[in-house]
């Protein structure tokens, strides 16, 4: 009995305050508060007809597809080197390739605009955002990928090649097929953690804004009703990318 | 053998490019000097000095912040664990849908969430006046240390979870049992059966919640005030508005290292208190 108490609480404390702002992104009230006011859409409205957010969405959109596709193609080729590796070296190369994940975000990001901006002389924008993005996110493809191949039976590859299958191949019609829902599972993942991040956006985009270097923009100058509907938007995005991902990669095995 | 180095090729180079490359040079631009405004290359401790001088009481803050954020993560992390592994019965996935939900609500969402619960004309206000608790707006509930540690709990307590979980999951339940048949009692069975179990999920759970809670600095910024500000913030004040990359490069490798420091001095102390007491063996 009490622990359903504990349960509730808990989820109370997780859940409650990121359903306040969907909650609050369809009410008339500029502030979160209640009364909340009248049900309205005037939020999202008001948000279609904003061209920094129409921009900062199409930035986001090309910046997260841009990091799926890339990071699922390195961490792939990673899982599928190290699922055949001694233990030791999967190990070292898994810890090695995961250290970007355990430092603050606020190390990793300067550090990738020194060296673009004092070591190469290159400028910011986009392109660095996709590569500190595929920074951050091919461990997760890596750790979804091997999860997947750990299950797969090399039997079947075997086979092809002894039937005079390519090694190329026998990944492109034997193995792929096999994993292929583990891999959009990851791409999904990728997409999400891409969305989700501001601290390596907002050091390395230079100019011009993602959603959420947008949402920080308008969380610092005013009090903006239309940030709960943003905060929305990119809730939908992630956690539906986040589900599809789970469900995606648990259906087929 | 050159297949695989083929194929992680892709992975490391970014890897080096995009990181070992810049941390090393991030970590050598520490002992570079500034001269108007301007970067030169030099070997000068200069930045490590301003770090240790300037900015030694705002690192111990910081470290105290991260340290209670951590704990707090693992508590509770190990509680939600717990039920969800022991006491939610069918429910316990549903519970690990609702952590997901939590790790990818967003960031800045969820800082901004506590914004508006906390502020002055924020909902706890709110609900505090409307049942008469106090008739004007508690000013302390944001813009203070207590706010920066409720939220930065919320925003890494699935992150604690996770790794916690996963080992309460390869807990079997035939140990505990054999322990209850012995005679164990339930608090025995936590201490002496469970939690040494899992040791190494509650202290990764704890180290990756210690470490980023101590390296945040929007949270603060936001939700910190004078009083709650942390080292971070400060770091990306030297580097962009003082434009001392010297002295920001050293704030944070300073910071990291003495972060590792505390992690290692408490795995340290962790195995010896582990190989003390002879219940916990596993």
């Amino acid at each position: 009995m009490i622990w359903r108490f504990v349960i509730a609480f808990f989820l109370l404390f997780m859940l409650g305050p990121i359903l306040l702002v969907v909650l609050f992104s369809f009410g008339s009230n500029a502030l979160i508060g209640f009364p909340m006011g009248g049900l309205t859409l005037d939020w999202y409205a008001k948000l279609a007809h904003d061209t920094g957010f129409h921009s900062a969405f199409w930035a986001s959109f090309i910046v997260a597809l841009a990091t799926a596709i890339l990071a699922t193609i390195t961490g792939t080729c990673a899982a599928l080197a190290l699922t055949k590796a001694a233990p030791k070296l999967v190990r070292s190369a898994l810890a090695a390739l995961s250290l970007p994940v355990l430092l603050p975000p606020l190390v990793v990001a300067i550090a990738i605009v020194v060296l673009f901006v004092r070591g190469l002389g290159l400028g910011l924008g986009l392109p660095v955002v996709i590569l500190g993005h595929i920074l951050v996110a091919q461990p997760f493809v890596i750790l979804i990928v091997m999860a997947r191949l750990a299950r797969f039976d090399q039997a079947t590859v075997d086979a092809a090649r002894d039937l005079g299958a390519s090694h190329w191949q026998a990944f492109r019609l034997v193995t792929l097929p096999q994993i292929a829902s583990a891999l959009i599972g990851a791409a999904l993942v990728s997409a999400a953690i891409s969305l989700d991040d501001f601290i390596i956006a907002s050091f390395t985009i230079g100019g011009g804004n993602t959603i959420s270097t947008f949402v920080w923009g308008k969380m610092r100058t005013t009090l903006d009703p239309s940030i709960n509907a943003i905060a929305t938007i990119l809730l939908v995005l992630t956690v539906g990318l986040s589900a599809l991902a789970l469900r995606v990669s648990k259906y087929k095995g | 053998m050159r297949r695989a180095i083929l194929l992680l090729a892709p992975s490391f180079t970014v890897l080096i490019g995009i990181f070992a490359i810049p941390v090393l040079l991030l970590f050598v631009v520490s002992f570079w000097s500034v001269k108007t405004f301007r970067l030169q290359p030099d070997f000068s401790f200069a930045a490590w000095q301003r770090f240790f001088t300037v900015y030694g009481d705002l690192t111990l803050y910081t470290l105290a912040v991260g340290l209670a954020v951590g704990l707090f993560c693992t508590l509770l992390g190990f509680v939600f664990a717990y039920a969800a592994r022991f006491k939610a019965g069918r429910f316990g996935d549903l519970l690990l849908v609702a952590t997901l939900i939590t790790l990818f609500g967003g960031y800045l969402v969820k800082i901004y969430a506590w914004k508006s619960i906390l502020g002055a004309d924020g909902l706890l206000n709110q609900a505090l006046m409307g049942i008469g608790l106090t008739d004007q707006p508690l000013a302390f509930l944001i813009y203070s240390r207590g706010a920066v540690i409720i939220a930065l709990v919320h925003f890494l307590l699935p992150f604690a979870i996770l790794p916690i979980y996963a080992a309460l999951r390869n807990v079997s339940e035939t140990t505990i049992e054999a322990a209850r048949d012995l005679g164990a009692s339930a608090s025995q069975v936590l201490t002496r059966v469970i939690v040494p179990q899992c040791l190494s999920g509650l202290f990764s759970a704890f180290a990756f919640c210690f470490l980023l809670a101590a390296g945040d600095y929007v949270t603060p910024m936001l939700l910190g005030g004078t009083s709650g500000s942390m080292l971070g913030q400060f770091v990306l004040l030297e580097f962009s508005t003082n434009f001392n990359w010297p002295a920001g490069s050293a704030m944070s490798f300073g910071l990291l290292f003495v972060c590792l420091l505390v992690i290692g001095a408490l795995a340290a102390m962790g195995s010896r208190l582990m190989r003390r007491s002879p219940g916990a063996a596993s």
